[in-house]
């Protein structure tokens, strides 16, 4: 019996709507209620990854019992399966931290939001189907939109406007490209449109996945339509922009480079893996060199993490096994770090009131869990040996040398060199000034010590993780097993 | 010109006429009422998409056979696309009420409290 891997969408929807009946019974309850939600998720993601690699093949899950194409499957491969149990530890740690992050109300719509949040992101990277994914996509985009004006402020609000706006355009484009898609082929189901790519031409194909791409690049970071990120990044609150880069991110990413995979037999799919490197390229180095003038902590690191997007972006547009693996190891473990980052980092601007620069000043003194959990966090993304993402740069940068792409091995290089900068300029600041001693909260605490922990333990034994890694990276890239995997009913024209 | 490629033709127009709303007007009601009118346009598309030429809806009746009524997929996808276009655009709507409220302007030159 796997058909319980369904309640990894069931379970959040749910609870959602119990929000409004558990508020008229007490008010308190709602954000245990929320932790309580996202522990269970928790528990069933970890169920069902032990599943799926225990026996070694996906989940199918068939919606009413009709065989796809003509129902809806969610596929919960190995790649599925790792992120879901990411997505909800991340949001179980972070519901921990809203509990003393967010004190306005209305907290019962928070908590309905987060719940949302949750599901749109697992079921982005849960579906087998093109139009439930740009489904799973709008509600993700919804509650996003939401969450960001929580605040309700003045920057709160442009930024939810901004994101808006973009994210309305992303979403025409990606529903362009699916008339496209299903126009010449007259299939929805994923590995029905993997089974027929062959049938439809190449210069559809090519227009169809490039607006995909730019929709999903909306939520997914990518350059031209990532103006809204840094924005939403500070003003939004601060689980909510952990939330963000952990998760809403990648699943988008993995959205991206799924589609693209998927459709690899057609003639101009080179075209497209270009277009993936030059979009990823840019939006490295524009990230990259707008980190490096912030004054706002927060801002900064949002950019950083807009680089990193850019990494995992080119990685997937090697199109080698190899690359894929790199981009999903690096996928992994910038979700931790940037859990790690943006949990310390919030918790200090709701502490001290700001994450402006001069906050940061002695913060070693003021609160030196927390200083040192930056502090790492930091060295990681650096890329310093002994810390997680070195290993993940340098999979990319080997995964770029042998697909012969010299100049990526330049710009991850350089962009960990632009890293160290800032990042160092951060440290600096914290930890070579004065000031009183502070006070720390012991949850927080436990949690940031456990993130640090994991960094830690994936630099040292990198090599217990990039087994986990191969396998997810193979989900991706293996087409010809996605499409055995599920069962695709004949449809008589 | 077929009468499918108008369909083709007004769909493509709508979306260029919303897309260069967002992309030129400075008020912000006008940027969401060409996000409105894109959405349209992405909808007539699919619709478009679905359509057989003297065929009938596809609505199980004595006159529907297998052959001769639209596809109705694109008319499934239309009516969630309209569904979730007007959260989208309700949500908007609120959020600009919002930002009128704190700086008392719709000009999008002069919404620039975050900056960096």
């Amino acid at each position: 019996m796997t058909q319980y891997a369904s309640l990894l969408i069931a379970l959040p929807l749910i609870s959602a709507f119990f929000v409004p009946i558990l508020k008229k019974i007490s008010k308190k309850a709602i954000m245990p209620y929320l932790t309580l939600i996202t522990l269970i998720q928790t528990i069933i993601a970890a169920l069902v990854f032990r599943d799926v690699y225990t026996t070694g093949n996906p989940i199918i899950i068939m919606a009413g019992g009709f065989r796809p194409p003509v129902g809806i499957n969610l596929y919960i491969g190995h790649f599925a399966s790792l992120f879901a149990l990411i997505i909800a530890l991340v949001s179980f740690l972070m519901a921990v931290f809203s509990m003393r992050a967010i004190n306005i109300e209305p907290k019962d719509k928070y908590a309905m939001l987060f719940l949302l949040l949750m599901l749109g992101a697992t079921g982005m990277i849960a579906t087998g189907d093109i139009f439930n994914l740009f489904v799973f996509m709008e509600i993700t985009a919804i509650s996003a939109y939401a969450l960001t004006a929580y605040n309700k402020d003045a920057h709160a609000s442009e930024a939810s406007m901004k994101y808006i706006i973009l994210g309305g355009i992303g979403s025409s484009f990606f529903l362009v490209g699916v008339a496209l898609i299903y126009g010449s082929l007259g299939t929805l189901n994923l590995a029905d449109i993997a089974q027929k790519a062959s049938l439809i031409d190449p210069t559809v194909a090519q227009v169809a996945l490039a607006l995909l791409i730019f929709g999903l690049a909306v939520e997914g970071e990518l350059f031209p339509l990532n103006a809204w990120a840094p924005d939403a990044y500070q003003a939004a609150p601060h689980p909510i922009t952990t939330l963000f880069s952990a998760f809403v991110v990648k699943a988008s990413l993995y959205a991206i480079a799924r589609i693209v995979y998927l459709l690899s037999s057609v003639e101009t799919w080179q075209n497209i893996l270009n277009l993936l490197i030059i979009l990823g390229t840019l939006t490295v180095v524009i990230g990259e060199l707008s980190a490096l003038r912030q004054a706002n902590v927060k801002r900064m690191i949002a950019y950083s993490s807009i680089a990193q997007v850019g990494l995992i972006a080119v990685g997937f547009g090697l199109g080698t096994q190899a690359g894929i693996d790199a981009s999903v190891f690096h996928m992994v473990n910038h979700a931790i770090v940037k859990a790690l980052l943006f949990l310390a980092v919030g918790y200090v601007a709701l502490e001290l009131g700001g994450a402006e620069f001069e906050k940061f000043r002695g913060l070693g003194k003021r609160m030196p869990l927390t200083a040192f959990a930056i502090t790492v966090g930091a060295v990681s993304v650096i890329g310093i040996p002994l810390f997680n993402v070195f290993w993940s740069k340098i999979k990319l940068l080997l995964a770029a040398l042998v697909a012969g792409k010299t100049f990526v091995v330049a710009l991850i290089l350089g962009a960990s060199l632009v890293e160290a900068v800032y990042y160092i300029k951060l440290i600096h600041v914290m930890w070579f000034f004065e000031s009183e001693k502070g006070e720390e909260n012991i949850v927080l605490g436990i949690i940031m010590t456990l993130l640090i922990a994991i960094i830690v333990l994936i630099g040292i034994y990198p090599d217990s993780l990039w087994h986990f890694i191969q396998e997810a990276g193979r989900d991706i890239f293996d087409k010809a097993a996605y499409i055995k995997n599920v069962p695709l009913l004949e449809v008589v024209k | 010109m077929t009468s499918i490629g108008v369909y083709y033709f007004g769909a493509i127009s709508l979306i260029l006429i919303g897309l260069y709303a967002i992309l030129t007007k400075r008020n912000l009601l006008k940027i969401l009422v060409g996000l409105s009118i894109m959405e349209t346009g992405v909808n007539l598309l699919l619709i478009s998409v679905g359509y057989v030429r003297n065929a009938t809806a596809p609505i199980l009746s004595d006159y529907a056979t297998p052959t001769n009524v639209v596809d109705p997929i694109p008319q499934a996808l239309v009516l969630t696309a309209i569904v979730i276009g007007v959260a989208t655009t309700a949500l908007a709507l609120s959020v600009a009420i919002n930002v009128y409220e704190r700086y008392n302007t719709l000009d999008i030159e002069k919404i620039r409290g975050l900056r960096g």
